[in-house]
C-alpha cells in the first residue's frame, strides 16, 4: 500500500471524475484540488452533483470514470476504506442521530469507533453544548442537533471533514452559530470540504469554491473572484435630475427606467469622474447616486440558471 | 446477517471483538430507551400470554391429547416473542435507521460492517433470550407449566429460529419503502401468520389452514418449540422436519438480504 502522505500538499484531488445513473450524468469530468487546512466549497442548486462527488470522496460510491485520490488514497478500493474513515468526519444533510440517545451517550457510543478519540467533554464544549450534555437528542433545537451531528464528525480527529449542506433548515441565528463552529475548526486544522446551495455560507466560510451545474464544473476559484466578480460590471444608478434629458448626460446610459438612470461599466473610475464633474460644473445634484459591483448571488444565478428553471418544476433531488 | 454471524466468528479479531461488545452495549440501551420497539416485543408477548392464560388458559384441547390450552400458549408465546424481536422488531429498525441516514452514517465510520452486522444480531438475540426466561417462569410460577424435557432440542430450535427469523427480518427490510409503512407491512404479515399457524386457536391437522400454513415458517416454528416441550405422547423433542423449514426460509432470506441490503435512504 502506497499512502504518498506528505508528499502531496492537496489532500483531495480529483481528476475528469465521471459518474452516472441510468444514463445520465451525474457527474460529467469534474477535477478540483483541495489543499490541506483549507475550507473548499461545492456550490450549485440541488442536483448539481455536490451529494454524489462527495460520497465518491468518501468512498461510500464507485465511481465510472476519472482519478480520485483522498489523503493519498483512492476511496474508491475497499483495502483503503477502513484506513481512510479512522481519518475523515463525515455529517450528512439529514440528521442521522438517535433521537432517544443523549447527547453524551451518542458521543460516547461513537468514540468507540475510533483508535484516538477526542475527549467527550472536550467535543461537547467545541460544539457549545455544555449545559445539554444529559439531554436527549430529541429535545435538541435544529440549530443544536446540527452542532451534535458536527461533534460527531470531529470525534474521531479527522484530518478532512465532510458537511453536506450544514446549514439548510437552519434558521439566521443557528446557521450563524454553525458557521463560527467551522471557523473554528478550520483554524484548528482540519480541512473541510462543504457543499451549499447558499452563495452568502460559500462567501462566509469558503476559501475557494467549485461551482457546479448539471454536474459539470462551470466556476473555480476565490469566492471573491467568481465569474470576474472582482473585475467585472459595476452598475452605477441615479435619479435624473429634473429638466435634463437622458441624452444630455455625459455618458449614454444603458437604461433609463421611470427616471432611474443606470450605467453598466467596466470602468466605474472614469466614469464617476465623468458624470460627478459634470453634475458639478452644471450644478445638479444627483439624488439616489449608487454604485454596485455584481453580487455573489447574481454571479451564482447566472452561472446556474438553466438549472434554476428546471429545479423550480423539478423534485429535490 | 444470519451469514455474516457465522462466517465473521472465524476472522474476528480482538479489536473487532471489543468493537462488537462495545457497539451491542449501545444496541441494547437503543432497544430499551426506544420504549415503543420494548413494549411491542417483551411486554405484548408477556402481555398476552398472561391474558390468555387468565381467561382460555383452563379449558382442555382434545385434539392435543386433552391437555389445558395453557399448556400449549407457553410453547406458543415462546414461539411468538422470538419471531416479533427478530422478524417484526429487526425489520422496523433497520428501515428506519435505513431512512433517517443512521446506517449510511454507521457505514460511513470506522465500525466495520460485519461488526454492527455482528453486534445487531446479538443484540437481537438477547432480546429473544430475555424473553424466553420471562415467559418459561411466568408458566412456570403462574401456570405450573412443566419446563422443557429436551433442553438441548429446546437451545437448537431457540438457534435456529433466532438466525432464521432474524434473516427474514432482514430480508423483508429490504423490500420495505419507508418508515411509515414499516410497522404496518410486518405486523399484518406476522399477525395473518400466527392467526393461520393457530396460535390463539389450534389448528386441525388436516384442516385447509393448516395446509396453507406448511408453506410458512410460522407455524413449523410453533410446532418446533412445542416439541421440547413433549406434551403429546409419541411426539419426539427434535422436530427436524420443520428446523429444516425454518432453516430453508432462513437461508432463502439471507440470499435475499445480501443481494438487497441498502445503507442509504432510498428516497436519495
Amino acid at each position: 500500500m502506497t499512502r504518498n502522505e506528505g508528499l502531496k500538499l492537496s489532500t483531495i484531488s480529483v481528476s475528469n471524475l465521471r459518474k452516472t445513473y441510468k444514463n445520465v450524468d451525474a457527474v460529467d469530468d469534474v477535477s478540483f484540488e483541495v489543499e490541506r487546512g483549507e475550507v473548499f466549497a461545492l456550490l450549485g442548486p440541488n442536483g448539481a452533483g455536490k451529494t454524489t462527488c462527495i460520497e465518491i470522496l468518501e468512498g461510500f460510491l464507485h465511481r465510472d470514470g476519472g482519478d480520485v485520490q483522498v489523503l493519498g488514497v483512492d476511496p474508491g478500493q475497499r483495502g483503503q476504506q477502513q484506513w481512510l474513515r479512522t481519518r475523515i468526519g463525515v455529517v450528512l444533510q439529514e440528521l442521522a442521530v438517535e433521537s432517544f440517545f443523549t447527547v453524551r451517550q451518542v458521543l460516547e457510543r461513537n468514540a468507540g469507533f475510533y483508535p484516538a478519540p477526542r475527549p467527550i467533554d472536550e467535543v461537547i464544549a467545541l460544539v457549545g453544548l455544555a449545559e445539554k450534555a444529559d439531554a436527549k437528542v430529541k429535545k435538541l433545537s435544529g440549530g443544536q442537533q446540527r452542532r451534535l451531528d458536527i461533534g460527531l464528525g470531529i470525534i474521531g480527529r479527522p484530518e478532512l471533514l465532510f458537511l453536506d449542506e450544514p446549514t439548510t433548515g437552519l434558521d439566521p441565528g443557528a446557521r450563524r452559530t454553525t458557521w463560527e463552529l467551522i471557523r473554528t475548526l478550520s483554524g484548528e486544522g482540519t480541512t473541510v470540504l462543504l457543499s451549499s446551495h447558499y452563495m452568502d455560507e460559500v462567501e462566509a466560510l469558503a476559501k475557494r469554491v467549485a461551482v457546479l451545474r448539471r454536474g459539470q464544473v462551470v466556476a473555480t476559484g476565490p469566492p471573491a473572484s467568481l465569474g470576474g466578480r472582482d473585475r467585472g460590471e459595476v452598475a452605477i444608478r441615479f435619479i435624473l435630475p429634473a429638466g435634463i434629458a437622458a441624452s444630455d448626460l455625459p455618458v449614454t446610459p444603458t437604461s433609463v427606467d421611470a427616471s432611474v438612470v443606470e450605467i453598466n461599466t467596466n470602468d466605474e473610475v472614469v466614469v464617476l469622474n465623468e458624470i460627478t464633474n459634470w453634475a458639478l460644473q452644471r450644478k445638479v445634484t444627483l439624488t439616489g447616486l449608487d454604485v454596485t459591483r455584481k453580487t455573489l448571488e447574481d454571479v451564482y444565478l447566472a452561472l446556474t440558471h438553466e438549472e434554476f428553471d428546471d429545479a423550480k418544476g423539478a423534485a429535490n433531488g | 446477517m444470519a451469514e455474516a454471524a457465522t462466517t465473521t466468528r472465524r476472522h474476528l479479531l480482538p479489536r473487532d471483538v471489543r468493537l462488537v461488545v462495545h457497539q451491542v452495549r449501545y444496541e441494547q440501551l437503543a432497544f430499551w430507551l426506544n420504549r415503543v420497539g420494548a413494549i411491542f416485543t417483551v411486554v405484548f408477548s408477556v402481555l398476552f400470554l398472561v391474558m390468555l392464560g387468565a381467561s382460555a388458559g383452563q379449558s382442555r384441547v382434545p385434539a392435543l391429547g386433552n391437555i389445558k390450552l395453557i399448556v400449549y400458549y407457553v410453547p406458543g408465546f415462546v414461539a411468538y416473542g422470538i419471531m416479533s424481536a427478530c422478524f417484526t422488531t429487526l425489520a422496523i429498525n433497520l428501515v428506519v435507521r435505513r431512512e433517517t441516514g443512521q446506517l449510511k452514517r454507521l457505514r460511513l465510520s470506522p465500525l466495520p460492517a460485519r461488526v454492527l452486522l455482528v453486534a445487531i444480531f446479538v443484540s437481537t438475540a438477547i432480546v429473544s433470550l430475555v424473553q424466553v426466561v420471562l415467559l418459561l417462569i411466568i408458566g412456570r410460577f403462574g401456570y405450573s407449566v412443566h419446563l422443557p424435557v429436551s433442553w438441548a432440542a429446546f437451545a437448537l430450535v431457540l438457534l435456529v429460529g433466532i438466525v432464521s427469523f432474524s434473516a427474514m427480518g432482514v430480508a423483508i427490510s429490504t423490500v420495505i419503502p419507508n418508515q411509515e409503512t414499516a410497522g404496518p407491512v410486518t405486523s399484518i404479515i406476522f399477525f395473518v401468520l400466527l392467526f393461520l399457524a393457530g396460535l390463539w386457536f389450534p389448528l386441525g391437522k388436516h384442516s385447509g389452514l393448516a395446509k396453507f400454513s406448511n408453506y410458512f415458517p410460522v407455524l413449523h416454528f410453533i410446532k418446533a418449540i412445542d416439541a421440547p416441550f413433549k406434551f403429546q405422547p409419541g411426539v419426539s423433542p427434535w422436530a427436524w422436519h420443520d428446523i429444516l423449514i425454518i432453516a430453508l426460509w432462513g437461508a432463502g432470506s439471507v440470499l435475499v438480504a445480501l443481494r438487497k441490503f441498502k445503507w442509504s435512504p432510498r428516497r436519495s
